[in-house]
């Protein structure tokens, strides 16, 4: 598929090209949001609040080959977007889902994984799931969220610190 | 650490088999359907004109940059020094087409060097039967809004005959034309036909003007005045045209009698101290009174200095002016603030002979004796050595 010409034509208002476009990388796009919000309706919600600002603001987009990690940055903001509201929203919620959650901690390693991970500074546990779980490189990273590829790495290595104390302790303990 | 890193393992797995919802593309497609499509953003018209003006300028300056990688091969003899080095830069645009003729003559246009004084062709005539300068080119070029006249050209034929390499060149086609068809005509055994050639005309590989400018400067010649009006300098040639006289002085000597017959125009044109040759010429008397233009090759890159030298014209004037002459003394008269001796006057076999003596660039065209009453009319005229000139009646 040749980007650049898919991104002009939606440039040029065609809501159908911007569809495709996504489509074409439907995995990718899913994947992330599902990385920040964990189920499959906030990150649907996600993605449509994303193609809608993608297609608000594309005229401002200069550079048609760089369409994909811009409208993945637009993805991560909306997905912060999500999770601030839903911290704001269903506090309660959260609680009882904490607890819940700690119920299983012992069962289920993924769960285990994800309430240490939530322990961490947001900023952490971003970028190690991006790394880890996605596979991203620390470049990639960087173009996501828009930082400087030497924050990627020191994000990743004390986040990483602080992970394997922590587990590393309970384990032993 | 193990644990660690398979509950890492196990996370990735999960996500790496993750469904993607099948209502996701409905879903961005709905999202979509509430917006209303893209508006431009409405700039005021001082923003407007400003982007308007930076893009010609910019267009502008693609033209002149722009230029072709190749060289059109095989020219080197019909090209004079400028358009060898243009060729050499790979200045032109390459076309390669080819039309045959039913004889088995073929015409190829190999290429075409584009500026604002003229439009060059680079063709071949391949006469396989060896009659290749009997295909004198005649050529035509019409454009979607008119036909442009050709203007000079050249060519050379090679040994056998059967090739013949040319150069033609016809005024430069409007800024406004995308295609021209160059017609060619070729005539045997009283048959005529003719080969059409298209071209598509790429003004990205035109060559830009190195120098365009208004002179507006008049140059007292004898009793006349030389305007020079402006200066054409393209890389291919360079063109300066002016004018001697007005529709207004025209008619004013047309009443009096004393009109003037422009011949030619002669001055060099010097760039950097030394002479640019020259190419050409040519003048015309209409509705806005006398213009000339005199054609000469292209202006060197690094110009540092120009000037025009030696401006000299002939032109015929009408005098109208009766001289009464004495047989025997010498006499002097002045015509056009010019000096003119008549030395002698003699008759000889049945002929009156009258010896005139003027400066070097005067040249008594029409000279008539009237002998009681009766206008004999000249009969011949003997050229003497430049400073003597004679004039036989």
């Amino acid at each position: 598929m040749e980007i650049k010409l898919w991104v002009k034509r939606a440039k040029k208002g065609e809501k159908e090209a911007l569809v495709e476009l996504i489509m074409a990388q439907k995995s990718d796009y899913y994947k992330l949001a599902y990385v920040y919000l964990k189920n499959k309706e906030d990150a649907l919600d996600a993605m449509e609040d994303m193609i809608v600002n993608v297609y608000e603001n594309i005229t401002a987009l200069k550079n048609e080959a760089v369409f994909y990690s811009w409208s993945k940055t637009i993805l991560v903001n909306c997905c912060k977007k999500v999770l601030r509201e839903r911290n704001r929203m269903v506090s309660i919620d959260t609680i009882k889902e904490q607890s819940y959650q700690d119920n299983l901690e012992e069962k289920d390693n993924k769960i285990v994984l994800d309430a240490y991970l939530s322990e961490l500074q947001e900023t952490h546990q971003e970028i190690i799931r991006l790394r880890y779980l996605l596979d991203l490189d620390y470049q990639s990273i960087a173009n996501l969220l828009k930082i400087p590829l030497g924050t990627v790495k020191s994000r990743l290595y004390y986040g990483m610190d602080i992970l394997q104390k922590k587990f590393g302790g309970e384990h032993h303990e | 650490m193990n644990e660690f890193e398979s509950i890492f393992r196990e996370e990735k797995n999960d996500l790496k088999n993750i469904e993607i919802p099948e209502e996701l593309e409905e879903r961005l497609r709905k999202a979509l359907d509430h917006k209303a499509v893209i508006k431009k953003k409405k700039y005021g018209i001082g923003k407007v004109a400003a982007a308007c003006l930076v893009i010609l300028l910019i267009g502008y300056n693609f033209d002149s940059l722009a230029f072709y990688s190749k060289k059109i091969i095989g020219y080197n003899d019909v090209m004079n020094g400028t358009l060898k080095q243009l060729n050499e830069l790979g200045r032109g645009q390459i076309i390669n087409e080819k039309y045959i003729f039913e004889n088995g003559v073929a015409i190829l246009v190999d290429g075409i060097m584009l500026d604002e004084s003229q439009l060059l062709v680079f063709y071949t005539i391949e006469a396989p039967a060896g009659k290749a300068d009997e295909m004198m080119p005649m050529f035509s070029l019409k454009g979607f809004l008119r036909q442009y006249a050709p203007e000079s050209g050249q060519g050379i034929r090679n040994d056998t005959n059967t090739v013949l390499k040319g150069v033609q060149s016809f005024e430069a086609p409007h800024f406004l034309e995308k295609k021209l068809e160059l017609s060619y005509r070729i005539h045997e055994d009283g048959k005529m036909e003719e080969g059409k050639i298209t071209f598509k005309i790429d003004r990205e590989e035109a060559m830009e003007n190195i120098l365009k400018t208004s002179i507006n400067q008049t140059v007292k010649v004898g009793k006349s005045k030389i305007r020079f009006k402006s200066l054409l300098a393209s890389p291919t040639k360079t063109v300066l045209k002016g004018s001697i006289q007005n529709i207004w002085e025209l008619a004013q000597d047309q009443i009096a009698g004393e009109r003037l017959r422009l011949k030619q125009v002669q001055l060099k044109l010097i760039a950097n101290d030394k002479e640019v040759e020259k190419q050409g010429g040519g003048m015309r008397t209409d509705m806005n009174g006398i213009a000339f233009h005199c054609d000469y090759d292209a202006l060197p890159q690094d110009l540092k200095s120009l000037r025009l030298e030696d401006i000299r014209f002939l032109a015929d004037y009408d005098v109208n002016q009766v001289i009464t002459l004495d047989k025997g003394a010498a006499q002097t008269v002045h015509i056009q603030e010019q000096e003119i001796v008549i030395n002698k006057i003699y008759q000889s076999g049945g002929n009156t002979f009258v010896n005139i003596t003027s400066d070097e660039d005067t040249v008594l065209t029409r000279v008539y004796l009237l002998a009681e009453e009766e206008k004999i009319e000249l009969n011949q005229t003997i050229e003497g050595s430049y400073e003597n000139p004679n004039a036989k009646i």
